[in-house]
């Protein structure tokens, strides 16, 4: 993960943009969790919130940067 | 309050991790979007963000063109804190931040780089970089540390109101001597506050369904109870005024007040399986004729039936949304769930003619600053229009700015001390971010726990930003005294000067600011009134936020003049709903009667134009005869329920409008 991303002259680190992606990631599957009323049986939604970011973005950066 | 501290520490690791150049940023904004409620924190969080992103590119655009026009760039920065500061008072939820925030912080970037113009991108990007850092450990701290959800909140706010609004109602109907003081207050604010909560429930870690139109039909409804209520103890007076009560209404009475007081002793209102008063709503007012006693006494009985069925109605109504709210798979009634269906999004209520009054005096405020600034050639200057704008954007809500900017200046004259003896007393001898940590954390946890209580939150803010500020942690230990002691004044100066001017361009009489929302209430009735079928959603919210409003400002100067006023907007509370329920009475009636209504709807317009306008009112003896040829009219038709509650509208509207004007 060296090296930045150029965004039309703007350089831009490449993990603000997996960040973005994964908090977009994030909140699409908050949603359809929520649909399934999935949050009745999740302890504690705030925590598992922070997780499921960390999740998405591992899986972000493993997709598009080799390991 | 721990999570509040840790996020303020993570925040400043952060950005001290990542060299950034002015970490302090990142400090107060965690201070910032702090609230006990987790959900009000991501969406503070959220919109100062966004408010920050718009106000950097804000600035970015206008500094380079500018900069060597110091007058002009003035002139721009100034316009747009005022029109920010406007189009931020046009918005009655806590989304009003964004614009506001995105007023002051082109000030706050802009102005920082006049002498160094070609850094602007760069401190642009610096100071979304840090308020990101900073709300997003806010955010996250306050949600994964001991959260406390919106849902809950709102639930209990929603089940306290309730359950005051069924006490009331059984004090009010068994006893005929009890009266309540300044219920209405108490009601609008507890509606106000739900209006507010509504907002942060979509940022919410819980799982409330997201039902804000369930939540806005209940605020209608919660919004006419008293309007109801009073009705029905008028009627029965007017009963109770001709002798004893029949039975037959006592024996609908006896139930109503035993269903009402189980609501209101219930332990979980909104947890108890069915509490629908089902024998009552079953019934009708056609079922109280009175054979024994004459015609007058029977509609009189019947008035009153009417008038208490409509407010079992209203509360069950109450009950079924609170609870469909807390748990989605409740089923409304068919027409309750077809309301909410329809319900949109109501706008408390909003001045735009004030909003211009107080845009106007930040415009001025920047520009005395910038004038300070630009013609003694005082490089710290700058600072001080940034205060001047900030000064003049947080209280800009309040009748009297004046008065916090001055506790406001206060605590920042109490905490530039304290950071003054943290910056080179005890810096110096830090080394390493431990150190720092353990030497701050002593002020970050009475600062975090003061905004905690309700009353030092404000306090709390102040403090806390002006004792970031004061630090200016930056990666590199460097204590200037002579810099500091410039910015200092600066700030001083600046928040003196947005006092100044909020004490001449923006102080308002109270009083004068209730009249002027009373006007506005008028004329919003006279609207009610003529709209025709397709009345206007939302009214009852804006009518108790109104009279809210009104008790407030009458009550901070005179309570017995704050007493007066409380009758006085009831009354128009409970005309507002009469005329919607006649309304909804004639689509059921003989149309023959339609030129009747209508006549009696020209004269209670005319009535309330005339108030609005300030105007010489029609006597309220052409209201009456009007009136009375609608119930005689009335009474020609056969008996039913419809009948029986247009009746009673007519009777409520001609005691209310024409026996005590």
């Amino acid at each position: 993960m060296i090296g930045e991303v150029s965004l039309d002259g703007v350089f831009v680190p490449p993990l603000l943009l997996l960040a973005s992606g994964a908090f977009a990631l994030t909140l699409a599957l908050r949603r359809v969790l929520r649909r399934l009323h999935a949050y009745r049986y999740i302890w504690h939604a705030g925590l598992f919130d922070v997780a499921m970011f960390a999740v998405a973005l591992f899986v972000l950066a493993a997709a598009t940067v080799p390991l | 309050m721990a999570a509040n501290s840790i996020a303020v520490l993570a925040a400043l690791y952060i950005a001290f991790a990542l060299e950034l150049e002015r970490p302090y940023w990142a400090m107060f904004s965690v201070f910032i979007v702090a609230n006990p409620l987790s959900g009000a924190v991501r969406s503070r969080a959220a919109y100062r963000l966004l408010g920050t992103i718009i106000g950097a590119s804000a600035a970015l655009i206008m500094i380079p063109p500018l900069v060597q026009e110091p007058p002009l760039l003035c002139l721009a920065m100034a316009a747009w804190v005022g029109v920010c500061l406007w189009l931020s008072l046009l918005d009655t939820t806590p989304r009003s931040y964004v614009p506001m925030l995105a007023g002051y912080t082109a000030t706050i970037v802009g102005l920082s780089v006049v002498n160094a113009p070609e850094t602007i991108f760069d401190t642009a990007v610096t100071r979304v970089e840090e308020i990101g850092i900073g709300v997003i450990c806010g955010a996250v701290a306050h949600s994964v540390i001991f959260p406390r959800n919106v849902g809950a909140a709102l639930n209990d706010r929603i089940a306290l109101t309730l359950r005051a609004c069924a006490d009331w109602t059984s004090h009010l109907l068994s006893d005929p001597e009890a009266r309540e003081e300044s219920v209405s207050q108490r009601l609008a604010q507890c509606v106000a506050e739900i209006h507010t909560l509504n907002t942060h429930v979509a940022f919410d870690t819980s799982d409330v369904p997201r039902t804000s139109r369930q939540i806005q039909t209940l605020q209608d409804r919660l919004a006419l109870i008293l309007a109801h209520l009073t009705s029905a103890q008028l009627a029965i007076d007017a009963v109770r005024a001709r002798g004893k009560i029949p039975d037959p209404l006592s024996a609908l009475m006896d139930p109503i007040i035993r269903w009402i007081r189980s609501v209101a002793v219930a332990p979980d209102v909104l947890g108890v399986a069915d509490l629908r008063p089902h024998f009552v709503l079953a019934s009708s007012a056609a079922q109280v004729p009175d054979g024994t006693r004459n015609d007058d006494d029977a509609a009189l009985a019947q008035i009153a039936a009417s008038h208490l069925l409509t407010l079992v109605a209203a509360l069950d109504e109450v009950l079924q949304l609170a609870r469909a709210i807390r748990d989605d798979k409740i089923a409304l009634t068919p027409e309750l769930a077809q309301e909410v269906h329809a319900a949109r999004p109501v706008s408390l209520h909003r001045d735009a003619g004030l909003a211009l009054v107080s845009a106007g005096a930040a415009v001025i405020a920047v520009l005395v600053a910038c004038a300070m600034w630009i013609g003694g050639s005082w490089p710290e200057g700058a600072v001080a229009a940034q205060f001047a704008a900030i000064g003049c954007s947080f209280f800009a809500t309040l009748d009297k700015p004046s008065a916090r900017l001055g506790s406001a200046l206060t605590g920042v004259l109490i905490a530039l001390p304290v950071g003054a003896l943290y910056q080179f007393a005890v810096l110096p001898r830090v080394d390493g971010f431990v150190s720092l940590a353990l030497v701050l954390s002593p002020l970050l946890l009475l600062f975090s726990f003061m905004q905690t209580v309700p009353k030092l939150a404000g306090a709390a803010l102040v403090l806390g930003i002006t004792f970031s500020g004061a630090l200016a942690l930056q990666p590199q230990y460097q204590a200037d005294f002579p810099v500091f002691l410039n910015t200092s004044l600066a700030e001083i100066v600046g928040l003196l000067v947005a006092l100044a001017v909020n004490l001449i361009f923006r102080t308002f009489d109270p009083v004068w600011n209730a009249q002027r929302i009373s006007r506005a209430g008028w004329r919003a009735i006279v609207a009610l009134v003529e709209s025709g079928s397709g009345c206007a959603r939302g009214w009852p919210t804006q009518m108790l936020d109104r009279a809210g409003q009104i008790l407030t400002r009458l009550g901070s100067v005179n309570a017995p003049c704050a007493a007066n006023a409380e009758s006085s907007l009831l009354r128009d509370l409970r005309v507002a709903v009469h005329i919607t329920a006649i309304r909804a009475a004639e689509k059921q009636l003989d149309s023959a009667l339609a030129p009747r209504l209508n006549a009696i709807r020209h004269a209670i317009a005319c009535i309330y134009r005339a108030r609005w306008q300030k105007t010489s009112a029609p006597t309220a003896a052409t209201l009456a005869s009007s009136i009375d040829d609608g119930i005689a009219a009335l009474n020609l038709q056969p008996r039913s329920a419809s009948q029986i509650r247009a009746l009673a509208g007519l009777a409520a509207l001609r005691a209310d409008l024409a026996e005590h004007p």
